[in-house]
Formats: structure tokens, sequence, C-alpha cells
């Protein structure tokens, strides 16, 4: 979903980018949880836009991956993380991410056709979460 | 019969307005009031506290610099505050990415990082700025003040500067 290692499997059958649906309700009372995909404006780069999955929320306590840390997710701001954590650049390397910088929620793949369907919310298995 | 079809013209009349009016607002220029004393001269200098929120400065805000992110030094915008997603500030750009500042009260010079700059509001003494939660993003920028638009009396532009003795190089 937007990570270059999603297009490395896509282009074995096609040289197209997924294109998803990014809703922009959400905005308005900012609902959202911990496992939606998520567009956001780079903190690094204001110019750029990630798509990455929520982990954690404001207040939530996360294990950081290969550390024995515990860090807890300061208020306003939000963990992020890409399904393919090998190839990935989200929240291990620029930490929380602000809740303000997010623009909107992916909610279903629209091409190519034979994956057109919803984007499911779901946390990563192995992933703490308090 | 003709006044259905009055009253339909009106609807569809105002409806028009009032989504160009929202289209303007969100994409353009919009009006906001601004409270507090954060920065001080600049806004809301009124000393009749009495009158309270009555004697808020009404200042325009332009979106225009947002397509391509033209701020600089002495800017003063309009953000989202990093620690809460629901609150707006406004405040003035002291460094952009890549200036070293002299932390105030502090011996250390701060790297500003890519992406990020340092804002602090006029009244140093009463403004939860930069200083308390650090460089802001500059993807939470909602826009840049250019004028004031009420009080009548303090009608005017509201002018780029950098307060004395803040380095920035």
């Amino acid at each position: 979903m937007g990570n270059a290692s999603f297009l490395w499997n896509a282009m074995t059958k096609s040289i197209t980018d997924d294109y998803v649906l990014v809703e922009k309700f959400c905005l308005a009372n900012y609902k959202f949880t911990d496992g939606d995909v998520i567009v956001f404006r780079s903190p690094n780069n204001h110019k750029e836009k990630h798509i990455k999955r929520i982990i954690a929320m404001p207040g939530d306590w996360i294990k950081v991956p290969h550390s024995y840390d515990m860090l807890k997710i300061p208020e306003g701001h939000c963990w992020v993380e890409g399904d393919n954590s090998a190839s990935s650049l989200d929240s291990r390397s620029f930490g929380p991410v602000p809740l303000g910088l997010v623009q909107g929620r992916v909610t279903h793949i629209v091409w190519p056709p034979q994956r057109v369907g919803q984007v499911r919310r779901s946390i990563p298995e192995g992933r703490f979460s308090l | 019969m003709g006044n259905a079809s009055f009253l339909w013209n009106a609807m569809t009349k105002s409806i028009t307005g009032g989504l160009i009016a929202l289209t303007i607002s969100d994409r353009y220029a919009s009006i906001v009031s601004v409270h507090g004393l954060s920065m001080y001269p600049t806004f809301n200098s009124s000393t009749n506290t009495f009158l309270g929120s009555l004697s808020d400065d009404y200042v325009l805000v332009e979106k225009f610099c947002l397509a391509n992110y033209k701020f600089t030094d002495g800017d003063v915008i309009v953000f989202r505050s990093p620690n809460n997603h629901k609150e707006k500030h406004i405040k003035r750009i002291i460094a952009m990415p890549g200036d070293w500042i002299k932390v105030p009260h502090s011996y250390d010079m701060l790297k500003i990082p890519e992406g990020h700059c340092w804002v602090e509001g006029d009244n140093s003494a009463s403004s939860l700025d930069s200083r308390s939660f650090g460089p802001v993003p500059l993807g939470l920028v909602q826009g840049r003040v250019t004028h004031i638009v009420w009080p009548p009396q303090r009608v005017g532009q509201v002018r780029r500067s950098i307060p004395e003795g803040r380095f920035s190089l």
C-alpha cells in the first residue's frame, strides 16, 4: 500500500502501482484507531506524503522493535509502521508522527481490478500496544 | 408558483454562495480571531480587559503560501499544535530548516531539523512556543497571517520581522 516493497511484489504481476481511495471525513473529529491505514505529510519533508498503518495512539506504550525499550506515545502523536517491516521508512526512523499531519484514511483499493476491495484495519502480529 | 420558484432560486444561490465561501476559506484565505497575549504587541494590544473577547483582533490568513511552502524567517504563521491536533496556534517563524538557533536561557545552539521550523511568540514572557514543544514540522502549517482586519483602528499589514537579539545563522 504505497511501500516500495509492495511495488516489488506488484511488479512480478504488472507494472502499475495500486490506486487507493482516501477518505477525509475522519479528519473532522480525528476518529482514528490502531490499525487504520493513513496518509500523512512526512515530518521531515512537508512536501512528501506517506501511507502507513497506525500501530499506537496517544498515551499507548509501544515496544520499540530491536530494542528493549518501551516508548510512550506523546499527546497528539501516533506511531506508524509499514506492513512490510523490512523495507519501510516509518516511525522506527522518524519517531511518533503528530496527528495534525494526517491528511486522510485509506479505505479501499480501487485499481487494479483484481485487487479491488476494502482495506481492513488490523494490528500486525507480535506488536505490543498497551 | 411564483413563490416556489423564488424560494428555489434563493436556495440554490445561497448554497452556491456557501460552497464558494467554503472553498475560498479552505484554500485561499480566511479570517480568524486571535486569542491570548503571546503575540503582544503585534496582536491583541488593546489594554481594555473589561471587554474581554470582544476586543480580540481578527486577522487575515492567506493559504497561497502553502502551494510552494514559501515561508521565511519573520513570517507570522498559523499551525496545528504538535501536541494537540485539534488546536491551532499563531506564532512567528524565527528559524527555518538547517538554521542554527541559540536556545533562550541556555548555552546550547540547536540545529533546526529538515522539514521543521522554530516558532516563538512576540511576547516571550507569556508564550507557549518552540521553547516548550520544540521545532514544529512544516506540514502542520495552515497559513500565513498578512493583515489585521479588526478592530478598525488597528487595520494594517502584519510585517515580517525578526525580534532583536535572536541569533539565526
